[in-house]
């Protein structure tokens, strides 16, 4: 895709290997795509327990995990400006050009964009999740990976309006219910009300190896959370050849094509006709056929040229001396603009004063480690 | 005889062969250069120090606190300047019989640690991340240890002076010294 320059990437971001989870399995997948196709990639993240300093991963992956303490949820303790002269430094010492940061939550990646700012980089952001604030119930990040959590967020009140409808209307439909989470208590609750005991198969949480021999014994996969970015059980369901009914939230009108895929509103009666209307189509679908779009449509080499793109954007995007940028800043709002000014102020005479007392010159470059084929 | 010789603003690298003839030893020395910023930087403190202690004098209402937060600035100070300054530090590697690591101090005291050749099992080059930076270390890994020792236990040299050090222990060692071979990271230093 064109000639793009070798180019030489930071990924930061707070969840990164040992913790597994969508993030962290983008970061290490596009990594190594980035890697194959003859970039230069470091991540930055936090420490995890005793596992701190310098690691390597499959392919030449170097890996910097900072001693910052994480305080909230893998999140390290926002400092402001504590983290500018550990990033400085491994910006200089691994020539850096450009700094990609994941994850909105990730205090760790908002403080490295900020600097990497400060400091000329040009800089990249993805953000992983869109959570809305509505309420306590709906700020949930995952841990560990379950098939479906049972939680506010995924609008486990929606299932208990919406499976004893459809099993009165339909009488040889039965459910399956992976995992786990407050609200399970609740799907009891309703199986035992309408008692539905063999209608629906409550199996507890689904580790993750065991995802696909669940997911093959159904025919539509059903999925009814009330705030979602992208989905990847979508995805997963949609792979295993099932037909999809979702709720027409946040980015999943756009994980699958449409004939792939009935959309509803989060709210009981639309999604029953929406069930409704997937059993009438159900002897159209074929599952294999649906598989092998889907292998075509996500594919971790097409994202990393696609990335590949973005970042070539970002590095023709101009240099923008302090004064432009504060111009900016000033407009994001009356007393908002201002406070950001004076971060980013502060930000710039540390900066400086960092330059002063450890110039770059003396910060030694790392040599580029050449991988031998058995080594990879 | 001195066989080379590698400087920077703070360190310089000599590196002697004791007994030219044979390979008996081989000295590779990590010198600090004397600095006029340090002399200054000890002049500026002693200053600060005084007028702390003359603005406590006079001023007639004081805080408890604000004495209690100048003694602390004080004794800061005064720890950080009367840290044992070293002079050098030095590594004589004896191909036959082992490694000796000396630390030498302005003061005239040296400390020495030697390690038997066969109780080296690998030195390595890692890379030490502080929350505030990240340098070059060499260390050597022990048997029957389970922390890695460090050849420069003061000093801080920076890697192109590491490197024919390294070199040199692997040789000695018998270990294969290849830069190509990546190494692990030991505790955070």
């Amino acid at each position: 895709m064109g000639d793009s320059k070798r180019q030489r990437i930071l990924m930061v971001s707070d969840f990164f290997y040992p913790n597994f989870g969508g993030v962290e399995n983008h970061i290490y997948l596009l990594s190594q795509c980035l890697i194959k196709l003859g970039h230069k990639v470091v991540v930055m993240t936090h420490a995890y327990g005793n596992r701190s300093g310098v690691r390597y991963m499959t392919g030449g992956l170097k890996v910097y995990y900072v001693p910052w303490k994480p305080f909230l949820m893998q999140n390290t303790l926002p400092t402001f400006y504590g983290t500018l002269p550990i990033i400085r430094t491994i910006l200089i010492r691994e020539q850096i050009s450009l700094v990609h940061g994941h994850q909105a939550f990730s205090t760790l990646c908002h403080e490295a964009l900020m600097h990497a700012r400060t400091m000329g980089y040009k800089v990249v952001f993805t953000d992983h999740s869109l959570y809305g604030f509505a309420d306590v119930g709906s700020i949930h990040m995952n841990k560990d990976c379950h098939q479906k959590r049972l939680v506010y967020r995924k609008g486990a009140d929606l299932l208990v309006e919406v499976i004893p409808e459809v099993c009165r209307m339909y009488p040889n439909v039965r459910f399956i219910v992976g995992g786990d989470g407050p609200k399970r208590v609740r799907l009891e609750e309703m199986r035992e009300k309408h008692s539905l005991q063999d209608r629906v198969e409550m199996l507890g949480a689904v580790p993750h190896a065991r995802v696909r021999s669940v997911l093959i014994s159904g025919h539509i996969f059903l999925n009814s959370s009330l705030t979602e970015a992208f989905c990847i059980a979508i995805l997963e369901a949609a792979s295993c050849g099932l037909l999809t009914v979702s709720t027409r939230v946040g980015g999943v009108p756009e994980v699958l094509p449409d004939d792939m895929i009935v959309l509803a509103e989060p709210d009981p009666t639309d999604m029953v006709q929406a069930i409704k209307k997937a059993i009438s189509i159900l002897p159209m679908i074929d599952p294999q056929d649906m598989h092998n779009r889907m292998k075509k449509l996500y594919d971790w080499h097409d994202v990393a040229k696609r990335t590949e793109i973005v970042y070539d954007r970002a590095l023709k995007c101009s240099n923008q001396s302090l004064l432009e940028r504060l111009s900016r800043y000033l407009a994001c709002g009356a007393w908002a603009g201002k406070l950001f000014c004076l971060v980013m102020i502060i930000d710039f005479l540390l900066w400086r004063l960092l330059q002063l007392w450890k110039p770059a010159e003396d910060i030694e470059v790392v040599p580029d480690i050449v991988l031998s084929h058995d080594e990879d | 005889m001195v066989e080379s010789c590698i400087s920077n603003k703070i360190y310089s690298y000599k590196h002697e062969c004791k007994w030219p003839n044979s390979e008996a030893a081989d000295v590779h020395n990590i010198i600090v250069r004397k600095s006029r910023s340090k002399g200054f930087l000890v002049f500026f403190s002693a200053l600060l120090i005084l007028a702390n202690v003359i603005l406590l004098f006079l001023i007639k209402d004081k805080s408890i606190a604000v004495v209690f937060w100048s003694f602390i600035w004080d004794v800061l100070i005064v720890k950080l300047l009367l840290r044992k300054p070293v002079e050098k530090e030095s590594v004589v590697v004896m191909p036959a019989l082992g490694v000796q690591l000396e630390t030498h101090y302005v003061s005239g005291k040296i400390i020495r640690r030697f390690v038997p050749i066969d109780k080296i099992l690998k030195p390595v080059l890692l890379e030490c991340v502080t929350p505030v930076t990240c340098y070059w270390s060499l260390s050597l890994i022990i048997q029957e240890e389970a922390e890695l020792m460090l050849v420069f236990k003061e000093l801080r040299p920076p890697v192109k002076m590491l490197v024919p050090i390294w070199k040199a222990l692997c040789a000695a060692t018998g270990s294969e010294g290849s830069l190509n071979t990546f190494t692990d990271d030991g505790p955070c230093c």
